[in-house]
């Protein structure tokens, strides 16, 4: 097995006692970078030179018996709208094509607290709007599993490339299914965690009440170390939550015992696969065994959830994006007649179509007249939403669904239909209305792709939902593989 | 309910192609009609008091950044200024 294979505990592991060294494992990475990066395009920018100082550092620390961060020396790809000083962050948008961050995002201070190893920034949808990486102004990630089908997205590129071993484990962000959806798409575990628990200080805002980081990886525990390093609170998020936050990985549970499992009807309706409902209740029918508590439960207002969840992110991204102007820093246009005619011209040239209509439908939900009519009862069902989960976790511990209605479609499959494309999102969005955390984890196999299901727990529980998914990942014997590219 | 794609571009400082537009319109109103359907909630929005962001004092901090990292990212600029068409006639 070659270095870029094994897992970041593994890898921790070797790097502690000296089997390996942190260069050769970051080599290691960018070898199958050069080999496979050609037919995946997970890649935006590409860090080795950089990644093999870091890595020397690491090396040199080590060799003076420096204690260091348990995932010191790992080679960690972080997507594309995640701000790091002197590295562009282009959101895979003409708009940011070559900006470069005079700042790190909170999240890669930590990252760099812990002396992880950056590989390159990764591909996406333009700025995080989009479920197939499609939207992205560059190019479109392929899924390592079958390169003629999308890896997810938006953090398809993140995704895509720990799947492909082009990294050992990668940070995403979450706005509707973000991370999830790719995650499941390419047989990956993804964590979005609960708002406020990660900064989102340096995220490139598309929804600000609905974004934030989270990890992935190819198994439970190092999505845990991963989480356990970039959560905490930061002054600098005002919408950070200041509380304790445990290291998720040394209370890491594989006993399912007595787990209360709810699963929601309406997530199993029309829409979904039968295949992904067999696999899913399959999944959940081997917790059972090993002695999980298995409870039907109802969440009546999903059937609204996507309606509710393009009318409140788009509203925020009509306005999150209107800094875009030409002004202060990227795009501009060349040719402009005043003021009017350079902000038009600049955002028309600078943003792709997908982002113009969420602009679009969000200035429009928010327009004089129509605000009682959009935005006012999204925002009540919203709460709606949150109540029925706060009821249906009065009495189960976690909630089991689908990821995706589907395994990954075809490049090109969706693209020209917006609702077909939206349609994918049907089972996440719900999770990131209410503010609450949720993992995707492989459960089985469709044609030979990978189906995920998804647990879902209540605000700030992150150690049940990762304990619940690490019980599952012992049942069927660990997930950890990369996959290998045809 | 139809939405004049014109308009709502204008508001948003954008323009659509004409040769897009009646793609775009179809596109923008098949979303239009997806998301109006909401259910009836009879309540008030309130305020989530649980939920309040947590503000920084607003005090000065030392600075971080130099005028020149600052600029460095801007489209245009002269003698250490961005420079925008005229604002005011």
């Amino acid at each position: 097995m070659e270095l870029y294979e094994k897992s970041a505990h593994e890898l921790s592991e070797m790097l502690k006692n000296k089997k390996c060294s942190a260069v050769e494992l970051t080599e290691s990475v960018f070898k199958r970078i050069s080999d496979v990066e050609e037919k995946v395009d997970a890649y935006l920018t590409i860090c080795k030179d950089t990644a093999l100082e870091e890595a020397k550092k690491v090396d040199e620390k080590l060799s003076i018996g420096e204690k260091l961060h348990p995932l010191a020396g790992i080679p960690i790809g972080i997507k594309d709208n995640i701000s790091t000083k002197g590295i562009k962050t282009t959101c895979a948008s003409k708009m940011l094509g070559e900006y470069v961050p005079p700042f790190d995002a909170s999240v890669m201070n930590k990252i760099k607290s812990a002396d992880m190893v950056i590989t390159g920034k990764l591909n996406m949808d333009e700025f995080a709007m989009g479920s197939s990486t499609e939207n992205s102004y560059f190019k479109t990630t392929k899924n390592p599993y079958d390169l003629s089908r999308i890896p997810g997205g938006s953090s398809g590129g993140s995704a895509a490339a720990v799947a492909a071993g082009e990294a050992v484990v990668s940070l995403g962000s979450d706005t509707g299914g973000s991370i999830r959806q790719p995650a499941a798409y390419c047989g990956v575990v993804g964590l979005k965690p609960t708002y406020g628990s990660v900064s989102r200080y340096g995220l490139v805002a598309f929804a600000s009440s609905l974004d934030q980081i989270g990890p992935i990886g190819r198994n439970v525990t190092d999505v845990a170390m991963l989480q356990s390093v970039i959560c905490g609170h930061d002054k600098m998020d005002a919408t950070s939550k200041n509380i304790e936050y445990p290291d998720f990985t040394k209370s890491l549970s594989s006993n399912v015992k007595g787990l209360k499992i709810g699963i929601p009807k309406e997530y199993f309706g029309k829409g979904i696969d039968s295949s992904v409902k067999t696999s899913v209740m399959n999944a959940v029918k081997e917790l059972e065994n090993n002695g999980a508590v298995v409870k039907e439960i109802s969440l009546p207002s999903t059937d609204y959830a996507i309606n509710a969840y393009y009318i409140l992110s788009s509203a925020e991204a009509s306005s999150n994006l209107a800094r875009f102007d030409g002004v202060k820093y990227g795009y501009r246009t060349e040719n402009y007649n005043g003021l009017v005619d350079m902000y038009e011209k600049t955002r028309s040239e600078g943003f792709g179509d997908e982002v113009k209509r969420r602009i679009m439908l969000g200035t429009f939900v928010l327009s004089s007249g129509y605000y009682d009519a959009y935005y006012k009862k999204a925002k009540l069902l919203q709460k709606k939403i949150s109540d029925e989960f706060n009821g249906a976790f009065s009495d189960v511990d976690i909630i089991a669904t689908p990821t995706t209605p589907s395994a990954a479609f075809k490049i090109g499959e969706n693209i020209g239909d917006p609702l077909k494309m939206y349609a994918t999102d049907i089972c996440t969005v719900t999770i990131n209305i209410a503010g609450l955390p949720a993992v995707s984890l492989p459960c089985g196999k469709d044609n030979g792709m990978p189906v995920g299901m998804q647990f879902i727990a209540n605000k700030f529980n992150e150690q049940t939902l990762l304990n619940a998914a690490f019980g599952y990942e012992q049942i069927v014997g660990g997930f950890n593989s990369v996959a290998a590219i045809k | 309910m139809n939405i004049d794609i014109k308009h709502v571009a204008k508001l948003a400082r954008l323009r659509i192609e004409d040769e897009k537009l009646s793609k775009f319109e179809n596109d923008m109103q098949a979303i239009v009609n997806m998301v109006e359907n909401l259910p009836e909630i009879k309540e008030e929005l309130v305020l989530d008091k649980d939920n309040a962001m947590v503000l920084r004092h607003d005090t000065a901090e030392i600075r971080k950044f130099t005028r020149d990292e600052l600029l460095k990212n801007a489209p245009h600029i002269q003698a250490g200024c961005l420079v925008v068409p005229k604002t005011v006639e």
